[in-house]
């Protein structure tokens, strides 16, 4: 079949469905509860001994407490607040520059394509896991050096996608048409590509935000998420909550943050995959 | 084939478009190069709707790409208003863009599914600011509905319109710039039958109301002559005959002229059905044949054809130039 | 209608209906298609984009997708040809009723070498030895005109040119020898040059084979060389069935009139000024049951938006869906009647050359 036009009425026919809201419903609860946790009638989440050592969840507390008798749903919603500042930081890093490189290699090839490609690929061969000890051992791990260190190993998949998206659209006719029109690269990579491109990468932002909230996790398992007492994050949470003894005495601990973090991830992906779908605009149908 | 040669360049005050000895090649690795356009010449007089015609891989749409500089140029002018565009970069170039529209051969991607078909349409506008030429955001609706597009549908995205409603708007955009030349590089092939004519009737009216100079490339011989005043006729990167439409389809004299035209399904009736047998495949523009590039598949070839490229040269005594050493002439051919 | 068993028909198909619900309602594919095919014998179906031809292929192919909602009866040679695929018959397609797509590319497999392909065909199909169908395969690939098939025939698709590819396609579909080719579009991706080989193969194929062919096209001029008879499709229907002489000379719908004159020709002079078809081609989607040329049509009444006018006159004779058929007393009352009042029943101007608007 030769590509032909077909009018379509896409857009009002499709739903996102009642899965979407319900992940969508969640996501944007926890990251309310994060911004507003100082102000919610919560206790100190630092607070040692305010129930007993590993109280089980009861009325009282609800999710229980930790082995140093810390209230375990304070500390949960608290740990959102790094958790997810950590995965927000992390990914809009990633966008800026692995999104702005990707762009540019995609829509100047040649050249410019070769080094930014050349820096990619030295990005994903670089361990992951030695360049994130090698910078938190370097300088503070303060919650803006982790986020940058999960920022910087986001750069490269996130500049791949770009570079591919702007690929496939920096062929189409309508660039050449803005350019016959006598529009400046700029103007194309901001007016005609980036509206296409960023819908991709939006949905990808979500799923990033799912790999580096769960990659802090990891951090804090080497002991290099963020430091101090004041930061509780949920990886942090659950290092402290498995130990053997503490899984068998009081699995609660680490079960709470683990289930939040499970389900927070599960839906960024979510919402991610269902607004990729959404607004993947159909231009050929019935 | 093969013509090369510049006679049926015309020496008139009206030239408004001249390209000389064009030449376009793209590098395909190994230092090996197609050789997309070799040494094409041709011009458009003020007001002439000049048609390209030939197969895939004659080169006529490279030709129409490297005018308004989509394309490197790799030898050759293109000379408009005293400029070589060939010559020209950067800020220099892009000025003299508004002078010269495109428009595509695939609607649909041709239009950013991302953008309001009003912004599409006055996207040349908001490059240029409002008082560059004759149309203006304000008067956007009238140009949508001199091109047959609701003007109230204008906040409407390109997927919500049909192929040849998606063409029409193509169309509104290279006219806001209110451009000299228009480049019409296959703008009905990928439409509805039913369509085309509507198409093909919208640009006639559009080049009389706003005195529009037309570059009509197709592979459809019909829509060419029906659209031109003058027809290229391409091969492999070369002209092969150059004359007044009517003229041409008339008394075709170079021998790919006349195979293409009895190969159509309705043959035209100056050639003979069997002369559309013509022999073998389409030679690789990578490693083109010596002399007359056509002489691989020609019923005509002789030794000359093998060793020594034709040149353009007159053909009878009006506007009609072939590059041709055996030239199908009179009003029965040889066989 | 009735069904009548004619010996001479190789496929007889009755009322076929297809449709496809989607989430947006459905979309009417197919409405009555009946239509006859005599052993041999080459059928155009004519039509643009959404007429149906291609469903048309698709459903005597048994390729379409499971949602779709088929209805009819599809005869070859007396049996039920939907039967035999909910039966899973294994050597009725690619055997008894092959296909030729638009992109030679759909049907090879870009990582194997074509005679391999061929060969397969031979050998799943007729159980052929392997030495056998290679060697078959090898002169297959000289039958449809390609040189040197010795050395093709171990060519990847890759190295081959497009009209050489659709030659091994040609070469594969012909392979079992089979009694109907469906050939879908297969020179709309071609060059003029490249077409004329190809319909020019086919016809010889055809005639030395006896085989039958539907031959889908939306070119007017390819069907009218290359046919006996020609269907004209529009939105979902056949709208006119007549032998191709009679059709081209004497054509009765007023579509098929409107397309034939839409067309710029070779021999008229250039700047001729052409009459379009106004309006766009009809949606599917749920369609009125009403003609569904009416909106475009100059000669539509009030009469033409109460039902859809049937395909009338008897099978084998000159058949057309019209009130007000082209070339006939009806046909040149309305016209004058709606010239009179300026517009058609759907309230279309009826100016000679009329421009689609909004």
């Amino acid at each position: 079949m030769k590509a032909k036009a077909k009018v379509t009425d896409g857009v009002s026919a499709r739903r996102l469905g009642f899965g979407f809201w319900l992940a969508a419903g969640w996501v944007l609860f926890i990251t309310l509860a994060a911004l507003l946790a100082p102000l919610l009638p919560l206790t100190d989440p630092t607070d040692v001994g305010v129930g007993g050592p590993r109280l089980s969840p009861s009325g009282d507390w609800l999710f229980g407490t930790d082995a140093l008798g810390r209230d375990v749903f304070s500390r949960t919603i608290h740990g959102a607040r790094v958790s997810l500042a950590v995965g927000g930081f992390a990914i809009g890093f990633g966008m800026i520059f692995g999104g702005g490189l990707g762009m540019l290699a995609g829509f100047f090839r040649g050249r410019v394509d070769h080094v930014i490609g050349f820096a990619f690929f030295v990005l994903l061969s670089f361990p992951a896991l030695v360049l994130a000890i090698l910078i938190t051992a370097t300088l503070e791990r303060s919650l803006l050096v982790v986020s940058f260190t999960l920022g910087i190993l986001a750069i490269a998949p996130v500049g791949r996608l770009a570079r591919a998206a702007t690929l496939v659209y920096a062929e189409r006719e309508f660039v050449a048409a803005a350019r016959v029109l006598g529009a400046r690269s700029g103007r194309i990579m901001v007016r005609e590509l980036l509206p296409n491109v960023a819908i991709p990468m939006g949905a990808l932002t979500l799923l990033g935000m799912a790999v580096t909230v769960v990659a802090e996790g990891a951090l804090a398992f080497l002991g290099l998420s963020v430091a101090g007492d004041e930061a509780i994050s949920w990886g942090k949470m659950i290092v402290d909550g498995s130990g053997v003894r503490d899984l068998q005495q009081s699995p609660h601990v680490a079960m709470f943050p683990i289930a939040t973090m499970f389900s927070t991830v599960l839906a960024l992906n979510f919402v991610g995959d269902r607004i990729r779908e959404y607004f993947d605009v159909r231009e050929l149908a019935f | 084939m093969a013509g090369s040669g510049r006679v049926q360049l015309r020496d008139s005050e009206d030239v408004l478009l001249r390209v000389e000895d064009l030449v376009v090649e793209f590098p395909v690795g190994r230092k090996r190069v197609v050789h997309a356009v070799s040494s094409v010449s041709f011009d458009v007089i003020e007001g002439e709707t000049l048609g390209i015609v030939g197969e895939s891989g004659c080169g006529k749409s490279t030709v129409a790409r490297s005018i308004i500089r989509l394309n490197p140029i790799d030898g050759g002018r293109v000379l408009y208003e005293g400029d070589d565009l060939a010559e020209l970069e950067g800020g220099a170039l892009r000025r003299i863009r508004p002078h010269l529209q495109m428009i595509f051969q695939d609607p649909i991607s041709s239009l950013n599914p991302r953008r309001k078909v009003r912004d599409v349409i006055c996207e040349g506008l908001a490059v240029w600011g409002d008082d560059h030429a004759v149309w203006t955001r304000s008067r956007i609706g009238e140009l949508m509905e001199a091109v047959g597009v609701d003007p109230r549908f204008g906040d409407r995205r390109p997927h919500q319109f049909s192929g040849g409603q998606c063409q029409r708007i193509g169309i509104a955009r290279a006219l806001a710039l209110d451009p000299k030349v228009l480049i019409c590089d296959e703008p009905v092939s990928a439409l509805d039958v039913s369509v085309q004519a509507q198409i093909l009737n919208l640009l006639q009216d559009m080049k009389q109301r706003y005195g529009l100079t037309v570059l009509f490339i197709s592979h459809d011989l019909s829509v060419v002559k029906n659209v031109s005043d003058r027809i290229v006729v391409m091969y492999l990167g070369k002209v092969c005959e150059i004359g007044a439409a009517d003229e041409l389809y008339e008394s075709p004299v170079h021998p790919y002229t006349r195979a293409l035209l009895a190969s159509i399904p309705e043959p035209a009736a100056t050639v003979d059905v069997a002369e559309g047998d013509i022999a073998g495949e389409l030679p690789s523009p990578v490693n083109p044949p010596s002399g007359c590039r056509f002489h691989t598949r020609c019923p005509h070839a002789t030794e000359i054809c093998r060793q020594v490229e034709p040149t353009m040269a007159r053909v009878g005594g009006g506007d009609h130039f072939a590059a041709c050493h055996h030239p199908v002439l009179g009003p029965d051919p040889t066989r | 209608m009735k069904t009548i068993e004619t010996p001479r028909s190789l496929l007889e198909v009755r009322d076929l209906q297809v449709r496809f619900p989607t989430s947006r309602g459905t979309v009417h594919a197919l409405d009555k298609v009946s239509f006859d095919l005599r052993p041999g014998q080459a059928l155009g179906i004519v039509g643009e984009s959404g007429s149906g031809k291609s469903v048309t292929a698709r459903t005597l192919m048994n390729l379409l997708p499971r949602t779709a909602q088929v209805s009819g009866e599809v005869l070859y040679e007396g049996k039920d040809v939907r039967a035999l695929a909910a039966a899973g018959a294994k050597h009725f397609w690619g055997v008894e009723m092959t296909m030729v797509f638009q992109d030679p590319m759909t049907s090879l497999n870009p990582v194997k070498k074509v005679g391999e392909q061929i060969a397969e065909t031979l050998r799943y199909h007729l159980g052929r030895g392997r030495r056998d169908a290679w060697a078959e395969a090898t002169e297959l690939l000289g039958q449809v005109g390609i040189p040197e098939p010795a050395q093709r025939v171990t060519q990847y698709p890759h190295e081959l040119s497009g009209g050489l590819r659709q030659r091994v396609v040609i070469a594969m579909a012909l392979a079992c020898r089979p009694r109907l080719l469906i050939a879908d579009e297969p020179t709309t991706a071609v060059d003029v040059t490249v077409q004329k080989h190809l319909l020019d193969l086919l016809d010889r194929l055809r005639a030395e084979r006896e085989m039958a062919m539907i031959l889908i096209t939306h070119d007017l001029g390819v069907a009218k060389g290359r046919t006996d008879d020609v269907a004209v499709m529009y939105g979902g229907r056949i709208v006119e069935l007549a032998d191709t002489v009679s059709l081209f000379s004497d054509m009765r719908h007023p579509y098929t009139e409107a397309l034939m004159r839409s067309i710029p020709r070779i021999d008229d002079p250039s700047h001729h000024r052409l009459d379009p078809i106004p309006g766009r081609p009809p949606g599917l989607m749920e369609p009125p049951q009403r003609c569904t040329f009416a909106a475009r049509c100059r000669y539509a009444r009030p009469d033409c938006l109460e039902a859809v006018p049937e395909l009338g006159g008897m099978v084998g004779l000159h058949r057309f869906s019209c009130n007000h058929p082209v070339g006939t007393e009806r046909g040149r009352a309305a016209l004058a009647t709606n010239r009179a009042a300026g517009i058609n029943a759907t309230g279309l101007p009826m100016t000679e050359t009329i421009e689609e608007v909004g």
